[in-house]
């Protein structure tokens, strides 16, 4: 059984995966850098904690890898937002939502931003 | 920098996946060191010491081959369409089919429908099992429910709920027809419209409570952990 340190980093690295998939389609390194970048180091994922994710996001139909050639001249696995991805984003921000509420509500805990 | 790829077979071993996705994988991640190497170097650090550091960020290479392996084997046995259409499908079919099977064991006699024909004869217009037709709408919502906590969409729900009258749609509209023409003297016994009948019987009809049981569990679907 999972940790739930596990769980939740697995459950908010899924969706801030969707989350920057769903603006543009981006390949593995990318996707750690704009994650460390964007949650201003506090989200942060390497080669051991993100491929498994991906991959995983990518068995359930979620993203789509497609090898293709970036600005630098090399080729890339970029993952693409499927429409089953899509389709998930909505539900786990909800749930996500609903998760900092309860936090809030029991602990006080707010959002930084 | 290096080719990684032979570091990252040393460290990683045989993943006992397809030759073809492990190669992939390889590659993917010798190009997440390259680019991690190629940032260290673009802050100062030296080419050498910049290659050893993304080697290093890894530290515990035995966990993430089992996390590989892990997510590639998990989702192959059981992909998201079986999670949320084959299998609640499956198991709307099972108790469909096991609960008429059922009553006719325990000999509830079929409910019987007449139709005069011209006004002289009787004949049936068709049988069913009003008990089997009610209890649909409990198989309609079981594999509805279960289609959405499996983080099925309001599509995979509707189409698990009404697998059981699909099915037999799918017998009528291919097998029957098929046999009659493989079958010549069949034309004589099967008429397009006790063909229709059957089909309105054992299809629409049922189609019917196993949509109005699914009605109040179609809806978005709930997000898997």
């Amino acid at each position: 059984m999972l940790g739930i340190d596990t769980r939740i980093k697995r459950g908010s690295g899924e969706l801030a995966i969707l989350a920057l998939l769903d603006r543009e389609p981006l390949h593995g390194y990318e996707i750690s850098k704009r994650i460390a970048q964007q949650t201003g180091g506090v989200l942060q994922f390497n080669l051991a904690s993100l491929y498994p994710l991906l991959y995983r996001m990518e068995k359930r139909g979620w993203v789509k890898g497609k090898w293709e050639e970036a600005k630098s001249g090399r080729q890339r696995r970029y993952y693409h937002l499927t429409r089953n991805g899509k389709k998930q984003l909505a539900p786990l921000r909800e749930e996500w939502g609903m998760f900092f509420q309860a936090l809030h509500r029991i602990a006080g805990v707010t959002h930084a931003g | 920098m290096p080719d990684n790829s032979t570091y990252l077979r040393e460290r990683l071993g045989r993943l006992g996946i397809e030759t073809r996705r492990e190669d992939e994988i390889v590659r993917e991640l010798g190009e997440h060191l390259e680019d991690h190497a190629a940032a260290l170097e673009a802050r100062g650090v030296t080419s050498g010491a910049a290659a050893r550091e993304a080697l290093d960020s890894v530290s515990d290479w035995p966990g993430l081959r089992h996390e590989i392996v892990s997510a590639e084997t998990e989702e192959t046995i059981m992909n998201y369409r079986t999670k949320v259409l084959w299998l609640p499908a499956l198991c709307a079919i099972t108790l469909s089919n096991g609960i008429v099977a059922l009553m006719q064991i325990f000999g509830r006699p079929p409910d019987s429908y007449w139709l005069s024909a011209s006004g002289k004869s009787m004949q049936v217009l068709s049988a069913f099992i009003v008990p089997w037709l009610i209890s649909q709408s409990v198989v309609g919502a079981i594999a509805a429910h279960w289609s959405r906590r499996a983080g099925g969409t309001v599509r995979y729900q509707l189409l698990a709920a009404l697998s059981p009258a699909i099915v037999l749609l799918g017998l009528f509209l291919l097998v029957i027809p098929s046999s009659i023409l493989l079958h010549k003297q069949a034309l004589h016994n099967i008429r397009l419209s006790a063909f229709m009948i059957v089909t309105l019987t054992w299809v629409l009809l049922p189609a019917l409570p196993l949509l109005i049981g699914a009605a109040p569990f179609l809806r978005k679907p709930q997000a898997q952990s």
